[in-house]
């Protein structure tokens, strides 16, 4: 009764803290969807498939453009224990012209009928086995005027586009997945100095059965490297710093959002210290005060989280689309689950001083 | 004799003729509180400071007593005493069966809530909450009772504290007199049997005071509680049964108020 009657009728100073949280919370919301952006962004391609694990060549440290591999490669790891099934991957990436131009893409050969092939069908369908001249499109080039039935050129080599894909760009560039004949020759118009390597192609990808050992799979083709999807999105060039330069910056913002709240606590406290030791002397306990103290600043931090999350969508809308954001629900849950443990945490350390308040100093004025 | 305050308000407390609190102490032997022999020693060594030194007296049920001393007597640290807010060095305090210099801390806090009601120098009233919610805090400290009852009890001590029409204000609103009478009515909430006044007009002119500590009397009075005020203020004592006059740590005598000359 006591804490949210305070909370209540002193909406003022209240609002200060809540304020400041809310300053907080919509920092890290964004940096928290700059984050969501750039990792998904760079990664769709190879999270939204079928795959659950990629084989490269063993020197290409996970890169999908730096591995190797060949045709042949497939069958074998097709065989390998554990495999459930096995196809080819080709990346391309390169420019392309679509309806309204020029586009940057990232052309992916895949077999549809086995692994790698794209899972996050919005429309269409995906190119049939040995379909030649059709590809599945990222969402993402509808803002290019690329829809079902809108013809893409890589190299002069034509694709009608049956299918839309989303969640599925591959270092933050859209997406166009064709069979592997078609990939080829693109990658051939594209890059001449690859022709006359029929067979080549970049992985392949896997679905493991549950519990399959990945090396031992990597054992069965000889020089070669075996990731998990989410291993082989880690090891994207610049995925795995930027996630962990970005989360350093919004665990230090939240550790700072706990210290703020520690601090308010800590001085609103202190200005109660006399009719803290009131209280005490009518019988009220530490823990009762101190529980009122942690009550408010649990609903802070709540108040907080709402208002940093209402700026931070509103926010959302005027960031331009060139800046990948992502705002995602999970990330919200995290960061408010967070926040609100961070600022009860902070205002936990006020209980050691309220404990130290002595009733006595309520009678006889000043000591 | 006219009165002249800045005389009366001196801290020099008049030696009266009264008997020793010890003795007085031994004529009531059923009364509620009797504390014993009560000392209070701060530090040790070179650094001993007795604050209370053997201090023995009884309070009566339904009596209004006045602990009447400068500051600096020991005064306040033997109502901290008796009323549970400090640990005497030696010596028992009992309020009826119950000997509060037995007690933990805990049992303590619970001790005040439920047996003790404190009004303090400078009201100290909860800003935050309106006079009538003030009453009411004090009942959630104590287990059992129904909020009902407990509203109808506030809404009675606020009416009897001619306070009717200030209950929903907030202490901010009220004024220094009407702020004391909202703390007389928060110590006599919860029913306790001894009732601590602390300098109650400490922070009040003449008129008001003299008007709070009849109101306080009044209220103690007719309820049948024991009550002490802590003062060094002689125009109070005459509203008091008796007054237990504290020098330098030490009860000296049991007066009657008249005996103190007005």
């Amino acid at each position: 009764m006591l804490a949210l009657r305070e909370l209540q009728r002193g909406r003022g100073r209240f609002a200060a803290i809540v304020s400041a949280l809310g300053l907080l919370v919509f920092l890290v919301l964004i940096l928290g969807a700059l984050a969501d952006g750039l990792f998904y962004g760079a990664t769709g391609a190879v999270r939204s498939t079928t795959a659950t694990a990629y084989a490269f060549d063993d020197e290409a440290e996970g890169s999908l453009v730096r591995s190797r591999l060949t045709r042949d490669d497939v069958a074998v790891l097709a065989s390998a224990p554990g495999v459930v099934s096995a196809g080819p991957v080709g990346v391309l990436l390169t420019g392309g012209t679509g309806p309204d131009g020029d586009i940057s893409v990232a052309v992916f050969g895949i077999d549809s009928s086995t692994a790698g092939a794209p899972s996050t069908l919005t429309e269409g369908r995906l190119p049939g086995p040995e379909e030649r001249g059709v590809a599945a499109a990222d969402t993402r080039l509808a803002d290019e005027g690329i829809g079902i039935g809108s013809e893409i050129e890589v190299g002069g080599i034509p694709a009608t586009v049956v299918g839309m894909v989303e969640d599925a760009s591959y270092q933050l560039q859209p997406t166009v997945w064709t069979v592997l004949d078609t990939w080829r020759e693109m990658r051939d118009a594209v890059r001449p100095e690859l022709r006359g390597q029929p067979d080549a192609i970049n992985a392949v990808a896997l679905v493991t059965s549950p519990g399959a050992s990945l090396a031992d799979i990597s054992t069965t083709l000889p020089e070669s490297a075996v990731l998990t999807a989410e291993a082989t999105g880690l090891a994207i060039p610049g995925v795995e710093q930027q996630a962990s330069t970005l989360n350093a910056i919004i665990y230090t913002t939240l550790a700072v959002a706990g210290l703020v709240v520690a601090l308010f606590f800590a001085l609103l406290v202190l200005e109660k210290r006399e009719l803290f030791a009131a209280l005490k002397a009518l019988g009220s306990s530490t823990w009762r005060l101190g529980s009122g103290v942690i009550a408010q600043a649990a609903v802070s931090s709540l108040l907080g989280v709402i208002v940093g999350a209402v700026v931070a969508r509103l926010f959302g809308l005027v960031i331009p689309p060139n800046v990948p954001t992502l705002f995602r629900m999970d990330t919200l849950v995290t960061i408010a689950v967070f926040t609100i443990i961070a600022g009860i945490v902070g205002a936990v350390f006020s209980l050691r001083r309220i404990a130290r308040i002595d009733p006595a100093t309520a009678i006889g004025g000043v000591l | 004799m006219t009165n002249d305050p800045v005389v009366e308000a001196t801290d020099a407390v008049p030696d009266g003729p009264g008997p020793t609190p010890a003795d007085d102490a031994a004529r009531h032997d059923h009364a509620l509180l009797r504390v014993e022999s009560v000392s209070k020693v701060y530090g040790s060594g070179h650094t001993e400071v007795t604050a209370v030194a053997g201090a023995t007296l009884s309070v009566d049920q339904g009596e209004f007593v006045a602990l009447l001393g400068p500051s600096g007597s020991g005064k306040t640290t033997l109502i901290s005493i008796i009323g549970g807010l400090l640990q005497a060095s030696s010596g028992t305090v009992h309020l009826g069966d119950v000997d509060v210099t037995a007690l933990s801390s805990r049992e303590l806090t619970r001790f005040r809530a439920e047996r003790v009601g404190f009004v303090f120098q400078s009201a100290n009233l909860v800003p935050f909450l309106t006079a009538r919610e003030n009453l009411l805090y004090v009942t959630s400290l104590v287990k059992g009772g129904s909020r009902t009852q407990a509203k109808a009890r506030a809404d009675q001590l606020l009416e009897e504290l001619g306070l009717a029409d200030r209950a929903g204000n907030l202490p901010e609103q009220l004024s220094g007199g009407e702020r004391q009478r909202v703390a007389i009515g928060r110590a006599l909430m919860n029913d306790p049997d001894l009732v601590l006044v602390d300098e109650p007009t400490a922070a009040l002119d003449t008129a008001l005071g003299r008007q709070v500590v009849e109101m306080l009397r009044r209220e103690i009075k007719s309820r049948g509680k024991t009550g002490i005020m802590v003062t060094h203020d002689l125009r109070m004592v005459e509203y008091t049964d008796r007054v237990f006059e504290i020098l330098d740590g030490s009860l000296t005598h049991v007066e009657e108020p008249s005996a103190l000359g007005h």
